[in-house]
């Protein structure tokens, strides 16, 4: 039997992972002393509201070897279980490495795979799900590897945040540093790259034209092919509709999922982020 | 019978000439401006070239006229400034590759001179307009040809010339629509006529204008001086900064006839040997009363109170070497570090400024409508930013020839985005994306500038009728992509009039920099005109502190 484990980072909505017996091992916000276990004590609505009257910024940190190692136990109880571990993007955090440490401290009959996504919220998510899917389906382990290598390779993720300064703070931005603390609204759209780091793709004037970009970035990389889309946010749900309205003209698409991106994420990219994921259908 | 060849001496006074009179016509040039707009500064901008052309000149001064050209082309290259002065550097330099070689010229040899100018000149210019200084320059010169073979008179030669020129500018306004509305001839193709006259008045034996005395020779010591130097500084960089022993780089005159009653009578020789005592590198040339001095020297002060025995000092200059030599070290280290991308704009107003660097624009340079920086100056603010390609931002269509001039005076690779709006200089350097190739770059800048409207308001500076618009002075005028669209008394309609055909689906984003002129409370007024009047559009408005322009509106 495969059993499916991810992270907090893939935003996947609970009913959804419960549907699916996806196991969920959360990584954690702090708040000056308080911890909070991502999507277990703290979820998308009260975060941003306690963000909003935070003086100081919360940080984040990744799930303890001892975590992953407790759940890998639980579900190994049964030899027969194979274990697949998806992960958010080894080059954002210390996630992946906490499940590789944890898998070294196993006793050898455990059978576990664990795989960078190079990627992170739902774009993690979609890996997930579409793991767990190729389980109900039969799919042995090597199929579901290569199901879910394939499908990475072939998302693409175009977020527009706010400001670029959550992300600075956060050490997770590099090169698009000129653009901080500019006079102008200005909204930096960025993607997931394939060394799963977040990297600039365009900066445009206003929200608008963010959006206008994006569809344009997207027919430019899936043209004339069908595509599936979810749309993501962090305390914007204005803006997650409009594109999603955008998205379902432009594209033909008629069943378009809203997730809310959750606390972990929503800490590096900050309030008002928008988020098209989009793959080959 | 008058002169039948002219030197490189001679050549010099000629040119010097001919700027006099430029300089002294100034604001005639200045102000034929074609549009009532307060800009007009072709007069200044082509005085400014030819002066650095004198400057670099009267610096190396020769008898071959090759020479002599060659040096001046090279000036006015440095110094161009605004599409005339760029026009006349091409004029100049054309000329200068045709007398190469020669000691002196004729007239035959003269006339053909000033045909390779134009024909220079045309291919520098991307899209010639007749009509103007080019036009002027292209028949005198064709005119030129039939008249050297006709004589060999210099002066009745150049006077042809200068009649034709002459002609030729009087006949601008049938080439060129604009000045016959305006009613005016063409300014640059104005300065380029003056500066004939110039050349007429000293061959015909009127003034000429080249510096005597002093200062001609001392200058060739300064140049020397500072080859000198050149060489002294490449060479330090293999020593250690503690082992300069003679610390202090010392220059200085003195004057032997002030103060005459209390000074020693001056004696070079004994005078070395005392600076020899406590230095090296002693360079003293004496012309009539005056001393040029030059010594690195580890008793500065002794130095100058030996001098002080001869007479007054003057132009002192003292620096030191380890210090310079640290500099020089430290320059060395940062040059290793140079980043991929580096950007240039050119601007005026404080807030215009802070946007642009907020952009990640590298240096913003000072000038634009009424201030054109030359070519010397985009290539400087090219050289200061530590980065491999820079890429310039003209924002006003009459930098950018002076900017593609800077091209080939720095070892920096410069790609020349032409902006000609503050709004288009924006977008191009929103455009930038540090981690795309230069290629791409410069085609995503270039397509950014596309997709912009720039609209500017200003006032009219005098009575005029463009198009079927009747402009009285002192009213308002709007300008969309650098034309005159609208004018009225009220300030606030010509905004919401060029606001209406600048916004047209109405979900674009309008960016407004209010000028240095313009009041919060007025700032305000628009705010809500706009507001009232253009549902839907995003709006931003920043102080941009810019003088002559009121507002300069961005729609995207």
């Amino acid at each position: 039997m495969i059993k499916i484990v991810t992270d907090s980072t893939a935003d996947i909505p609970l009913s959804v992972r419960e549907d699916y017996g996806i196991e969920m091992v959360p990584l954690k916000v702090h708040f000056g002393e308080e911890t909070y276990l991502d999507a277990i004590t703290i979820h998308p609505e009260q975060f941003y509201d306690k963000l909003s009257k935070a003086e100081q910024l919360p940080t984040t940190s990744q799930p303890s070897p001892v975590d992953f190692l407790d759940t890998y136990k639980k579900l190994s109880v049964d030899e027969d279980v194979e274990i697949i571990s998806i992960h958010l993007s080894s080059a954002l955090s210390g996630t992946y490495q906490s499940a590789v440490l944890a898998k070294s401290l196993l006793e050898d009959k455990a059978n576990v795979t664990i795989i960078d996504s190079k990627s992170a919220s739902y774009g993690l998510g979609l890996l997930v799900i579409a793991a767990a899917e190729a389980v109900k389906q039969g799919k042995n382990k090597a199929e579901i590897i290569r199901l879910v290598q394939d499908l990475r390779n072939g998302t693409k993720i175009y977020f527009v945040v706010d400001t670029l300064e959550y992300l600075k703070k956060g050490g997770r931005i590099g090169k698009a540093s000129a653009l901080l603390g500019s006079l102008l609204n200005i909204k930096p759209i960025l993607t997931g790259n394939e060394a799963g780091e977040a990297a600039p793709l365009d900066k445009v004037r206003g929200h608008k034209k963010a959006m206008l970009r994006i569809i344009e970035m997207m027919k430019e990389d899936f043209a004339g092919k069908e595509i599936k889309v979810t749309v993501g946010h962090c305390k914007a749900q204005e803006s997650a509709d409009e594109l999603s309205l955008m998205v379902k003209e432009h594209f033909q698409i008629n069943d378009i999922k809203c997730i809310d991106i959750g606390p972990v994420i929503g800490t590096h990219v900050g309030p008002g982020t928008a988020a098209v994921f989009a793959h080959l259908a | 019978m008058g002169k039948r060849s002219i030197n490189g001496m001679e050549f010099a006074s000629m040119v010097m000439s001919g700027a006099n009179v430029l300089e002294r016509q100034v604001e005639t040039v200045n102000e034929m401006n074609v549009f009532p707009v307060p800009d007009g500064d072709t007069g200044t901008n082509m005085n400014l070239t030819i002066k650095s052309g004198m400057h670099e000149l009267n610096h190396q001064p020769s008898n071959h006229i090759g020479k002599a050209a060659e040096t001046l082309s090279k000036g006015l290259l440095m110094g161009a400034r605004g599409n005339s002065g760029v026009i006349l550097s091409q004029l100049f330099r054309g000329f200068a590759k045709s007398v190469a070689g020669l000691e002196e010229v004729d007239t035959n040899q003269f006339a053909a001179a000033l045909l390779q100018g134009v024909e220079t000149a045309y291919q520098a210019v991307v899209r010639p307009v007749e009509g103007t200084i080019l036009t002027v320059s292209k028949e005198t010169a064709k005119h030129a040809v039939i008249c050297a073979r006709r004589t060999d008179d210099l002066a009745v030669f150049m006077q042809e010339v200068f009649v034709k020129a002459q002609e030729t500018l009087d006949y601008t306004p049938e080439l060129l629509p604009v000045l016959k509305q305006v009613g005016v001839v063409d300014s640059g193709g104005q300065g380029l006529v003056f500066i004939y006259e110039g050349f007429l008045s000293f061959l015909t034996g009127g003034t000429s204008g080249l510096p005597k005395g002093n200062g001609a020779s001392f200058k060739k010591e300064e140049l020397s001086g500072r080859a000198l130097q050149k060489e002294r500084t490449s060479a330090q960089s293999k020593i250690a900064t503690e082992d300069i022993e003679f610390r202090y780089d010392m220059e200085f005159f003195i004057d032997l006839s002030a103060d005459s009653s209390s000074a020693a009578l001056f004696d070079d020789g004994y005078f070395r040997k005392e600076l020899e005592k406590d230095g090296n590198s002693i360079l003293v040339v004496v012309n009539d009363d005056l001393v040029k001095v030059h010594v690195h020297s580890k008793a500065p002060g002794k130095v100058l109170e030996l001098a002080l025995n001869y007479g007054e000092l003057s132009k002192i200059q003292i620096e030191n070497m380890r210090d310079q030599h640290r500099n020089l070290l430290s320059k060395e280290d940062k040059q290793l570090a140079l980043k991929p991308f580096g950007m240039v704009a050119v601007g005026i107003g404080e807030g215009i400024e802070q946007i642009f660097k907020s952009l990640g624009v590298d240096g913003v340079l000072s000038g634009g409508q009424t201030m054109n920086p030359s070519t010397e100056d985009i290539v400087n603010a090219v050289n200061q930013i530590k980065a491999q390609t820079v890429f310039v931002f003209p924002n006003n269509s009459n930098i950018i020839l002076a900017a593609q001039q800077a091209v080939d005076l720095t070892d920096k690779e410069v790609i020349v985005i032409p902006t000609k709006t503050i709004p288009q200089g924006i977008s191009a350097a929103l455009a930038f994306q540090e981690a795309s190739s230069a290629g791409v770059n410069q085609d995503s800048m270039l397509k950014a500038i596309s997709q912009v409207r720039s609209g500017q308001v200003t006032w009219a500076v005098r009575d005029t009728q463009i198009d079927h618009l009747e402009i009285k002075e002192g009213d308002y005028i709007g300008l969309l992509d650098n034309k005159i669209v609208t004018s009225a008394a009220d300030l606030l309609e010509v905004c919401q009039q060029l606001l209406g055909l600048m916004i047209s689906t109405g979900d674009e984003i309008l960016t407004v920099l209010t000028g240095l002129d313009i009041t919060e409370q007025q700032s305000n007024e628009l705010e809500n005109c706009i507001k009232q009047n253009f549902n839907g559009v995003e709006m931003e408005i920043h102080s941009g502190g810019q003088p002559v322009y009121l507002y300069i509106f961005s729609v995207e």
